[in-house]
């Protein structure tokens, strides 16, 4: 009988080395917006990454051709539902700018304000997510209690916690409330002070800077060549932000920075962001100000915005206008348009087509996920397994919007 | 051909044209509501007025008015431009029009808007007409705004019953007088008036009579508000929701052309509406015609069966090829039908061709009342039709009850529904063999040892030819229900099974072949609606 305990040469212990397939999701934890990637491991190194989206395709574009072009709002609310407000913003500006519209200035300052909250919201998730994703959950505590307080003030405003359906095309569907800007100012310190504590948490922290310093970084070149936007973009140093580059509303009025990283990896992507929020109170703060306490909120052309309802019930031309709007919908004029906003994520454009009549042609979406992703297993290919979770989480690629 | 100009652009018209028709047929829009194309000219609604600028060298005619100057807080002397309705006002050679460019007809056309809104009541929401009402569509085009007066609007009678069909409310009404002129000048029956004056001033009938005549319905379609409704259609269906079908009319041999309103939601008829064609119906229907929309549902049989009994298609075709097969050619006879299509008719004509049957009856609906408006006293949408596909002499239902009553006929082949006698039951039962292709219930469905599911006009497409000898096309509206289907094709189906295949099997391949008729319709008008044009290509 043989020892047991028989020396053993190392290299006869080795595994066969075939590389391993596996997938990941769609239905991973980690995997939110479900996607799958199915990856090729040689060890715990992945050397082939196929990222396969379309798990929340639900026909967006499509079921937008079949209503009218007021109710496409509800579906853009749920494209990125992190930041459902500017979505909603984004998609009334495109029709807009069909109709030639311009909505008073009182509403432009309501946009920006909500939209910069949505913003911040938006962030805070992502940033929470990751974090939470590497074993850090105090951070994604404390952002999440943040992110409620924004959450209430949006439930005040509109009615809702997240899927607002807020927009109108040629206004809001209701104006700010009475204390909206005391509300505002009162939740904001709080909102960045939350931000900025979770951030001390994580900045120099040993374990989360060598889990994402230097990890899936990718170049400037690179990822204007893949056509990223937006804090992923900015993550490598370029500068792109369109509400500077090309401002709509009323974001030429405001000084904000853009904030920029310079290696293009998990923890520039993450650090700006959190600056992100910082500028987005700057721009709340001075849109605060400035925003007019009285006028109106809506267009004032019967084509296009519907009557006060109280009208409606006593007056024949309110109750025509009423329904005309909600039973042919409001008529944009033939022609097609493409617009395109900084959501939080990158550029989010709509192209819209119109023949003239109450419901669209065609409404295409642009989202910036879609365009990141696309980058993803250039960025994970290389890296351990492990980090592809971080690096996924830093993209914030949402499905809603992505899968379309 | 002369022309006149509108807002500066050219405009053709040709003599004894008015403005609003040259302008109407050039494509260029001038709301109005009282004229009617095919009424006389009432000029009372003033919505259509416009600025007709003088001839050179001609001073304007002018009119003295007060207006409220808001900055001087005063009325101040001005003068303003004579208009003048462009549905009255002949064109002429030159002659240079201001519409939507005078400031004048837009302040008009808002201030009139006004006017017939004042008293109008909050009614969108209950009303049939919301979604096809003037007063909707002109308020978002020329008014916009609200109206001014404070006062509470003038109440007079809702819901007024007129007659069997109409109902009529008094404060939609915008007292038009195209009821009034259509029961006067189409129908000669002046049984509609209007009383009192102003804003009280109401449609009102004929002391001890009743909206009665045979042509009440056109009294709604006219209507180009809400006032009038049918009690058919009130409240059935809300019009945003209907799609519109090319229809021929089936109610009799004039073969009006009509538009057929259904539900593609619940594959259901709610209406007919006539639809213009000068040389058939002009603008009009008779209230007989527009209830034959309901032929498209009521009595329908939609499955097979075999000696009264439900069956699947497949086996009651089979089951019809059985008996026929054991009947000698000489005692068997078809039955055509004039309320189907030539298709039907020219399938079943192709069937006693291929078989040897000599033998050809026609039925149909008895005849009816009629009168030289429309209403034909043939009862029946196809009879010229039948009589074409058939291309020989046909006997009469009643040579058909002779042939069976003598023993000479045993076995008959049959289409259609509706018999022109009220009893035959007792002569269809000595029939050996009965094979019906029909849609609704009916002594022969009743007598029947096979019967095959056919679709009704409404859903299938079919040529009709109608007693001018005009072939016109009625499209398809709705899904043919449960098992039915067009009666060419359960033919050609029964053909196969007694072991004769046409040469057809598609409605193309089948109109190729079916004898042409004198003026046929374009086999797909500009417009037709694509569930349609779908429909046509795939059978």
């Amino acid at each position: 009988m043989e020892p047991l305990d028989q020396e053993v040469e190392e290299s006869e212990l080795e595994l066969p080395s075939d590389p391993m397939q596996l997938m990941m999701g769609p239905s991973h934890p980690a995997m939110h917006g479900t996607v799958r990637i199915a990856v090729e491991l040689s060890g715990e190194v992945v050397v082939k990454a196929d990222v396969q989206i379309g798990y929340l395709h639900r026909g967006f574009e499509k079921s937008c051709e079949r209503g009218n072009w007021t109710q496409v709002f509800p579906y853009v609310d749920r494209c990125n539902y992190s930041s459902p407000m500017l979505n909603n913003v984004g998609y009334a500006l495109a029709v807009e700018k069909l109709c030639g519209l311009t909505v008073p200035d009182r509403c432009q300052y309501y946009r920006v304000i909500l939209g910069e909250l949505a913003r911040m919201a938006d962030h805070l998730v992502c940033n929470a997510a990751m974090a939470m994703e590497l074993g850090a959950f105090t951070p994604f505590l404390w952002w999440t209690r943040a992110r409620e307080m924004i959450y209430d003030l949006f439930e005040e405003e509109t009615g809702a916690r997240v899927t607002h359906s807020f927009g109108r095309i040629g206004g809001m569907a209701h104006p700010p409330t009475d204390n909206f800007k005391q509300h505002t100012l009162a939740i904001l310190d709080k909102v960045v002070a939350s931000s900025d504590e979770g951030i001390s948490l994580l900045e120099t922290n040993r374990i989360f800077m060598d889990r994402t310093m230097g990890v899936s970084a990718i170049s400037q070149a690179d990822a204007i060549a893949l056509g990223w936007t937006g804090p992923c973009l900015r993550s490598t140093g370029v500068p792109y932000d369109i509400r500077k580059a090309h401002p709509y509303l009323v974001y030429d009025r405001f000084e904000f920075d853009v904030p920029v990283g310079h290696e293009g990896d998990n923890y520039d992507r993450l650090m700006v962001r959190a600056e992100e929020v910082h500028q987005s109170a700057r721009i709340i703060r001075q849109a605060l100000e400035q925003m007019p306490d009285e006028g109106p909120i809506n267009v004032d052309d019967p084509r296009i915005v519907l009557p006060p309802k109280g009208e409606v019930y006593d007056t024949i031309e309110a109750t025509i206008r009423h329904f005309k709007i909600i039973m042919e919908g409001l008529k944009v004029p033939a022609g097609e348009a493409y617009g395109y906003t900084e959501a939080a994520n990158g550029e989010l454009g709509f192209y819209v087509v119109s023949d003239g009549s109450g419901t669209p042609y065609r409404v295409r979406i642009r989202p910036p996920s879609f365009a990141l992703v696309g980058g993803l297993s250039k960025l994970i290919t290389g890296q351990m397994i492990a980090d592809i979770i971080p690096t996924f989480g830093s993209m914030n690629m949402i499905g809603g919007e992505c899968d379309h | 051909m002369p022309t006149f100009k509108i807002d500066g652009k050219d405009v053709p018209f040709e003599k004894g044209d008015t403005i609003l028709r040259a302008a109407l047929r050039a494509g260029i829009d001038i709301p109005y509501y009282c004229w009617h194309p095919g009424l006389s000219i009432a000029a009372n609604c003033r919505m259509c007025l416009v600025e007709i600028l003088p001839p050179p060298g001609r001073p304007p005619m002018l009119l003295d008015v007060l207006e409220l100057d808001r900055e001087k807080s005063a009325y101040v002397n001005v003068k303003k431009p004579k208009l003048q309705p462009a549905c009255q006002v002949p064109a002429g050679e030159n002659m240079e029009v201001l519409s939507d460019t005078s400031e004048h007809v837009l302040r008009a056309r808002h201030s009139v808007q006004e006017f017939l809104l004042l008293n109008h009541p909050v009614d969108c929401p209950i009303c049939d007409q919301a979604g096809e009402c003037k007063l909707q569509d002109y308020w978002l085009e020329h008014m916009k705004t609200k109206k001014r007066m404070r006062d509470e609007p003038v109440h007079k009678p809702k819901a007024v019953s007129f007659g069997p069909t109409i109902v009529y409310d008094a404060e939609r009404c915008i007292i038009c007088t195209r009821c009034v002129r259509f029961c006067k000048e189409v129908v000669k029956d002046p049984v509609l008036t209007v009383r009192e004056r102003g804003n009280v001033n109401e449609i009102a009938v004929s002391p001890g009579r009743e909206l009665d005549h045979a042509y009440t319905f056109m009294t709604e379609h006219v209507c180009p508000v809400g006032a009038l409704t049918t009690k058919d259609f009130r409240f059935k269906a809300r019009v945003w929701f209907l799609r519109s079908a090319k229809s021929i009319c089936q109610g009799c041999a004039t073969g009006c052309n009509a538009y057929l309103d259904y539900d593609p939601r619940y594959q259901r008829a709610y209406r007919y509406r006539p639809r213009d064609n000068e040389k058939v119906n002009q603008h009009w229907m008779c209230d007989e015609g527009m209830l034959s929309y309901k032929l498209a549902h009521d009595d329908r049989i939609t499955l097979a069966r075999i000696g009264g009994k439900q069956a699947k298609l497949a086996k009651a075709v089979s089951k019809a090829a059985e008996l026929l097969k054991d009947g000698p050619t000489d005692q068997t006879a078809i039955l055509l039908s004039a309320q189907h299509s030539n298709e039907d008719n020219f399938a079943l004509v192709s069937l006693a061709k291929a078989l040897g049957i000599k033998a050809m009856f026609l039925t149909g609906k008895a005849d009816g009342e009629g009168d030289d408006i429309l209403r034909h006293v043939d009862k029946n949408p196809n009879t010229a039709g039948v009589k074409l596909v058939a291309a020989k002499a046909v006997g009469s239902f009643d040579d058909l009850v002779k042939g069976i009553e003598a023993g000479t006929v045993k076995h008959v082949v049959a289409l259609g529904s509706a018999v022109p006698v009220e009893d035959a039951d007792s002569t269809l039962k000595q029939l050996t063999t009965l094979v019906v292709v029909g849609s609704s219930s009916s002594s022969l469905s009743r007598n029947a040892d096979v019967f095959l599911p056919a679709c009704t006009w409404a859903e299938a497409h079919g040529v009709y030819v109608n007693a001018k000898g005009m072939g016109q096309q009625s499209l398809r509206a709705i899904a043919p229900a449960d098992d039915a289907q067009p009666g060419w094709k359960l033919v050609a189906d029964l053909a196969e099974a007694l072991g004769q295949k046409f040469a057809w099997s598609k409605l193309k391949e089948l109109r190729a072949v079916m004898p042409a008729v004198k003026e046929p319709e374009p086999e797909k008008p500009e417009d037709e609606p694509a569930e349609n044009a779908d429909a046509s290509a795939e059978s």
